[in-house]
This record gives structure tokens, sequence and C-alpha cells, in this order.
């Protein structure tokens, strides 16, 4: 080698390096256990996180002849996966996303060639008929992770499921610093409309995603009444932006709505076409939601008009006594035990749905 | 695979403990070759196939340059390395781009064409690894560098893991006089190396993704007009991300290379302490303007052809810069704006030559902030993702808009404004020193204290930054 000798080096600060390392691995091992003692003194449990990669690696396990259940919240929490297995024969793969518009997922299914399967989505109609916004975003995030997921996602994703069934405090909703920082008590500026704040830690997340609702919320009391009190502004329309005249950004949001009942009747086809099936179920909801939901996409408004331009089936709670009874603890989720009797309740009508029987509405 | 991800914690625990476990050199660079390539292939396998073509084509090239006697020759190699290499950037960085403004310039008069779309993915670090691989045989045909005979050794200097993707853009000239001797286990290094580390993914994480990405997000994505407090903000709160997140990456990769015994040059040198724009790029990504200036700006007649010529050649060079980091024309005006405010800056120097109150403290602190605040204006046209979105930023910070909408909470904003402050003070008490020497002088308490609330600090943060902006440069 004849290269002239590298002249530059890196200086070395002067310190004893090696008690520093050490003081400062006892140091951040300290308020490490004491930060997990505290989640753990403050109802929180070690269990996964709900990410992209845990939605992906779900996505992976789509097969063509796959029942697969999408939709929002509700479709996750309310059923119970081994149930479902009993009752129509293979367990059911969960895609469906906690604040989330399912259409992206189900123009997903069907765009797959390989998928004949059977589809259960879940509708709850101002977040399945969303136009843009976060609640796409979030079903497009979970969908471009799954398109792009890379070995080494896929390996931090393993180490990360290790970690947080171990650690309470790894918890990216609530525990995060982020999160910490948007909780401490700084009064807002006049100008700005109230934050859309989404619900706080309430659930357990297998890895197969089946997600129960956590005792805590089950039980009335400051969680409880916390989820509650927002749900009523994240199901409220956001007042329409200031620089879009009101009547052309209404027409605008008309028009893509006209768009999505197009665009998922073309969905439904296409899995049609090549043997799959799709139902469509309204899950139950009570309280100050119900009322809302009741008043602003009436029964007889998208969801009729979902059946009737599909031509799929649907199963909403309320025309059944058996699925109509249920009490939801926070208004829009059923809890674990309930979930489990819903959908041991549901199979019959799922079945008779799938075999395109009349007696499903 | 990303610095700041589980998967890396524990491939580099593993890499780290063989490499120091493994007595022979040989070895050793075989293992981090290995590693290096897991580390790229991680992303996309295929890829790492690209990489190694690149490099060995560098490596045969660079062979023949220096066995060329005739100069004819010698430059003939030299063209086809440059060619090749820009060539497969081109392609995969720059083809859709091309195929579209072709056609824009087609349609201008009156030729219809529809160029086909190009399903092609972008290798990650392209930018990065070509100049890495194109500094070997340009440096041997400048006869600053002599070439390596072993493939091993060149091709691990391309794809030496921690400045693999994101620079900083380690010349072969000064990785491959590291290959020839073994380092000696040295503590003090290693750890010194673990604590550039947890200050790099400390920027990262920490300051550039949970302080400030949030309320750029917010600023550069509104549609609509904003008041001038809230675009400002946006604006600081990316000139901070910006910084954060690629210094962070440059720190994170010098820490890593300590840690096995290999030393690589600073990347930033405190930027926004800059007095001037010649001073700011004296400062920022160094190892990219170096490369722009060794390669490009002085093969161009650099200032030796008068001051005109100098001029032109400057805005050639932050054209050719802006382009560099993305197929877009925001990024070409980018680089455009910062050539031009290099020539004013060169114009106000010859005027002000002699005049000594232009050094006076009040003078340079004032330049300093004009130089700031020009730069922050030039973060505008470099996050839009199109001039309609800049050019409505743009207005808003200055004043465009008096009943611009109001989207950040006062959370957001005492973020930016705390974090922001912080960095330009920051830079500032710094801008004449390095992080050694401030550390050499910090008690031995403090130094501890400060690593173990930035440890604490990522561990709180979990795991949930995004991927590097540089990145997809």
């Amino acid at each position: 080698m004849a290269f002239v000798p590298f002249d530059f080096k890196r200086t070395i600060p002067d310190h004893s390096w090696r008690g520093i390392l050490i003081i400062v691995v006892l140091l951040t091992a300290g308020p490490t256990i004491a930060w997990e003692l505290y989640a753990r003194s403050a109802r929180y449990r070690p269990t996964l996180n709900d990410t992209s990669d845990l939605w992906a690696q779900a996505r992976e396990r789509v097969k063509p002849d796959s029942i697969v259940i999408i939709g929002d919240s509700r479709a996750l929490f309310d059923m119970d996966l081994a149930v479902l297995e009993q009752g129509l024969g293979s367990r059911p793969v969960q895609l469906a996303l906690a604040g989330s518009c399912a259409y992206p997922v189900l123009a997903d299914l069907a765009a797959d060639e390989k998928f004949r399967g059977t589809v259960i989505c879940g509708i709850v109609p101002r977040m399945f008929f969303a136009p843009g916004g976060p609640l796409v975003e979030a079903s497009e995030k979970a969908l471009k992770r799954y398109r792009s997921w890379t070995p080494a996602q896929r390996v931090s994703h393993q180490l990360g499921m290790l970690a947080e069934e171990r650690f309470a405090f790894l918890k990216e909703r609530d525990l995060t610093l982020a999160r910490l920082l948007e909780k401490l008590p700084i009064p807002n500026r006049t100008a700005l409309s109230p934050p859309r704040i989404p619900p706080p830690y309430f659930q357990t997340t297998e890895r197969d995603r089946r997600t129960r609702m956590v005792e805590e919320c089950v039980r009335p009391g400051a969680l409880q009444t916390r989820i509650k009190e927002g749900w009523l502004p994240l199901f409220t329309p956001p007042p329409p932006p200031s620089y879009v005249p009101k009547e052309k950004f209404l027409a605008g949001v008309g028009k893509a709505i006209e768009a999505r009942f197009g665009d998922t009747a073309a969905a439904v086809e296409k899995i049609r076409a090549r043997g799959g099936k799709v139902v469509f179920v309204r899950f139950p909801m009570t309280g100050k939601l119900k009322e809302l939901e009741d008043q602003a996409t009436p029964r007889a408004g998208p969801w009729t008009r979902l059946l009737k331009d599909t031509g799929a089936p649907g199963i909403y709670f309320e025309d059944y006594p058996e699925l109509a009874g249920f009490d939801c603890p926070e208004w829009s989720h059923l809890s674990g035990p309930d979930s489990v009797e819903f959908t041991r309740r549901l199979v019959p009508y799922l079945k008779t749905a799938l075999a395109g029987k009349e007696s499903v509405k | 695979m990303l610095f700041n991800s589980l998967t890396f914690v524990v491939f580099f625990i593993i890499v780290v403990s063989v490499y120091w476990t493994l007595k022979s050199w040989n070895a050793r660079k075989n293992l981090l070759l290995v590693a290096s390539y897991i580390f790229y292939g991680a992303w996309n396998p295929p890829f790492a196939l690209l990489l190694f073509a690149t490099s060995a084509l560098d490596f045969y090239l660079g062979a023949r340059i220096a066995a060329a006697v005739e100069p004819r020759r010698r430059k003939a190699w030299t063209t086809a390395s440059v060619v090749v290499n820009l060539s497969m950037l081109g392609f995969f960085k720059y083809g859709n781009f091309l195929l579209e403004n072709t056609q824009w310039l087609l349609a201008q008069v009156g030729i219809i064409y529809q160029p086909p779309h190009l399903n092609i993915f972008l290798p990650i670090g392209i930018s990065f690894y070509t100049f890495h691989s194109l500094s070997y045989t340009l440096d041997v045909y400048r006869g600053v560098a002599q070439p390596t005979k072993s493939l091993r050794d060149f091709v691990l200097a391309v794809s030496f893991f921690p400045q693999l993707v994101a620079g900083p853009i380690v010349r072969a000239a000064d990785f491959l006089p590291q290959c020839v001797a073994p380092p000696a286990p040295r503590a003090g290094r290693f750890i010194w190396g673990l604590l550039l580390m947890t200050f790099g993914l400390f920027q990262k994480t920490v300051l550039a993704d949970t302080m400030l990405s949030g309320s750029a997000d917010t600023i550069f994505n509104y549609p609509g007009p904003l008041n001038t407090l809230d675009a400002w903000m946006g604006v600081l709160a990316f000139s901070g991300q910006i910084f954060f997140d690629f210094a962070g990456y440059s720190t994170c990769a010098i820490g890593a290379a300590l840690c096995l015994g290999f030393e690589l040059r600073d990347n930033f040198r405190f930027p926004y302490a800059a007095i001037g724009f010649s001073d700011f790029w004296r400062r920022w990504h160094i190892s990219l303007s170096t490369f722009l200036r060794d390669f490009l700006y002085i093969p161009l007649g650099g200032n030796r052809s008068g001051p005109a010529r100098a001029a032109v050649n400057l805005i050639i060079v932050m054209f050719l810069g802006g382009l560099w980091h993305g197929a877009a024309w925001t990024f070409v005006v980018w680089g455009l704006i910062h050539g031009v405010l290099l020539v004013i800056e060169r114009v106000c120097r010859a005027i002000f030559r002699d005049a000594a109150w232009t050094e006076s403290l009040g003078v340079q602190v004032l330049i300093a902030l004009v130089t700031y605040v020009a730069v922050c204006f030039t973060w505008v046209f470099f996050r839009a993702g199109d001039f309609a979105t800049a050019a409505r930023l743009v207005r808003a910070m200055v004043g465009f808009f008096p009943n611009g909408e109001a989207i950040l909470t006062t959370r957001e904003i005492l973020q930016v404004a705390i974090v922001s402050a912080g960095l330009l003070l920051a830079h500032w008490l710094m801008r004449n020193t390095t992080i050694e020497a401030v550390v050499s002088r910090t008690p031995r308490w403090l130094v501890t204290a400060l690593w173990a609330v930035m440890l604490f600090a990522i561990i709180l943060n979990q795991g949930s930054g995004s991927a590097f902006i540089y990145f997809q440069f």
C-alpha cells in the first residue's frame, strides 16, 4: 500500500470513561425501573402495541381463501377469533384497525388477484365514508408498511413484541415522551379549535391482534368517563376549513362520498367475481354516542344505500334481539367477555349471510 | 437498518462483540464487510448487488487509471467511471424526473409525448455510496490517492455500514489507509464512541422527531393561508429538525465507527452560528460541500478565472448540489438560492473588504442572524413538496395573511421556541470549538448526568422515531 498516512485523528476527551459508563448504566437503569413500576401502578399492563408492523404481519397471513375481518375499532374489539374459528371453520385474520377507514383495506383485498376468501367488514358510516384525512391515512399507513416491509423492520417488530410483552411502560399511545408532553397542562391559544385527542390506552392486544377492553374500562370510573368524553368530539365533524368556501367544501365532501359508494361496490364486485364474499356488519354502540351516530348517519341513510349499491348482505345489530341487548361500557365497544358472547350469537347470522340466504337484512 | 431501531441495537452488539474478539485483522475486515452488506441488504437485499457492482467497477477503473501512462487514457478511464456512476444515479434517482420534464418541454413546442412511467425503486443511500465510490477514481486520477490492491478493502470502504446510507461522504482516500493496520483496542475511544452514538440518537429521536417534526409537518402540510407566527414556527421547527436529524445520523456514524476503531471526519460544525453563507457551507454537510468543491468547483475553474466566472461556477455547483438532494425543482431552487446568496456575499465582501466595523461583535451577530433567517427561507423550498406550498408559506412568513389560520397549539409553539433558542445559543457558544474540547472541560459528574438523561429520554421515546430524512437522498 502506498497511501500517505491518514493524518486525521479524532480527539478523545480526557475522562475516566470506564467509571462514567458504569455510573451511566446505573443512573439509566434506576429511572427506567421506577418508570416501569409507576406504569404498572397506574393500571398499565404489558401488552402489544397495535402497530403497522403487527398489522402487516397479520396481512401476510391472508391466504387466498381466508376469512378476513376489516373495519374500525369496533370490529377489532367486538369479534372473538376463537369463537369465529369454531363457528366458521377457520380462524379469521384480524385486519380491522382502530381509528381508521376500512375502504383502503377493502380495495387492497379486491386488488389482490389471489384473494377469493370472505371479508367481514365492520361499518361505522362516518369512518368508512371519510373522504380523506387521518382515518384514511391510518389504513394507508398500515398498507404501506405491509407493501414495503423490509427485513430490518420485521426483525425490529419481533424484538419489539418481546419487549412489549414484558414491559408495561412500552405504550406508544400513552407513555412515549411525545404523548407525555401533550399531557402538559398548557392552556391553548384562543384562536385554536379544540384538539381532537384519541382515547388513552384501554385495551390488550395479542399477536393475532385479538383485542380486548381492559377491566378498568369495563368498570365505571375515571378511565371509562375519560374515554366516553373523548368520543363525542371525535365523532363530531370538524368545522369546514376557513380557506375553502363552505358550500364548495361540502360539495367536495359529497362528491367524495358518492365516489366511495361506487368504489366500494366495484371492490365488492371484484372479490365476488373471484368467488369471494363480503358481508357488512354494524356493531353495537350505546349512550350518547349512539344518539350522535343515529342522528348524523341514520340507518336509512348510508347503511341502506351501501347494501343496495353493493348487493352484499349486512347485519345491523339492532335488527336482532340477540345482538341488540349488549351494553358498551364506554359507549363504543364491548367488554372482553361480552365480545365472546356477541360473536357466539353473531356466528349464525354470519353463516346465513355468507350462504346468501334471505333472512339476513 | 435504522440506527434508531432495535434491529440495529442487536446487530451492533453482535458485530462489535465478535469484531473485538477476533485476533486476525483480515478476519475483522471480512466481518465488517459481511456486516455492512447485511446492514444494507436488510432494506432490500437485491440492491446489495448494485452496491457491489458499483464498488467492483470503480475498483477496476481505479486500477486502470493508475496503470495508464498516457494522460488521454487516464482521462478516458476516469470519464468512464464518472459516466457509469452518474448514469446509475441518474437512472434510479432522476429517470422519471427527466421523462416528465422532457414531456413538458416537448409540449411547449407542440409535440405530444406520453412517456412511460418507470416503476423505479430508489435504492436507499444511492447518492451517498455513489459519491463514496466515485471519490476513489477521482482521487486516483488527481494523484491524491494510489489504488488499493485489495478489492475487499475497497468494497468495505464504500459500504462501511456506519456511513453507508446517509453519510458522511467518506472518501476512499480517508478510509483505505485505516485498513492497512488494525486499530488497537482502547476503552476510552470505544466508550466515547458509545456516547457519540447516544448523542446522535438523542438528537434524532428526541429533538428532531419528538420536539420538532410534528409542528413542521403540520405547517408544511396545511393547504391554507397561515398566520405569520405559525408559519415561522413551522419553518423554525423544520430548520431544527433537519439539523438534528442529519447531524444526529452523522454523529451516530462517527460514534459507531469509533467503536470499531475507525475515524471519520466531522460532517457538521455548528452551522447555525455561521457568519455568512460561505461560512454556513463550511459548517453544514461538510463532506458534501468539500466533495463538490474538490470535484466540481475547482475543476470548473474555481475562482481562478475572475469573479464573474467564479460566480457562474458557484451557481452551477449549487444547482447540482440542490439536484443531488432530490429529483424535484424545489431542491434545484433551494440550491440556486444558496448559490445566489453565496455570490451576493462575495460581492459584499469585495465592497466592505477594508471596513473594520464589519469585524465588530454586533455586526458579526447581525450577519449571523441574517444568515440564519435567510437559511430558514431556503429551507421552505427544501421541505415544501411544490412551489405553491413554498410560495404560500413564504408569503405567510412575511405577513401576507394577517387573518391567516392559527393551527399550532401553545405547547407546540413553546417546544419549537425553546428547542430553536437552545440550538442557536449552543451553536453560537460552540462555534469556535469542538464537542470534544467542551466535553474535556466539563466536570465528570455533569458528563455522566447528561449522558444518563439522554439515554433515559431515548428509552422514554420508545423507538417511535421515523426514518432519517437524508435516507431519501
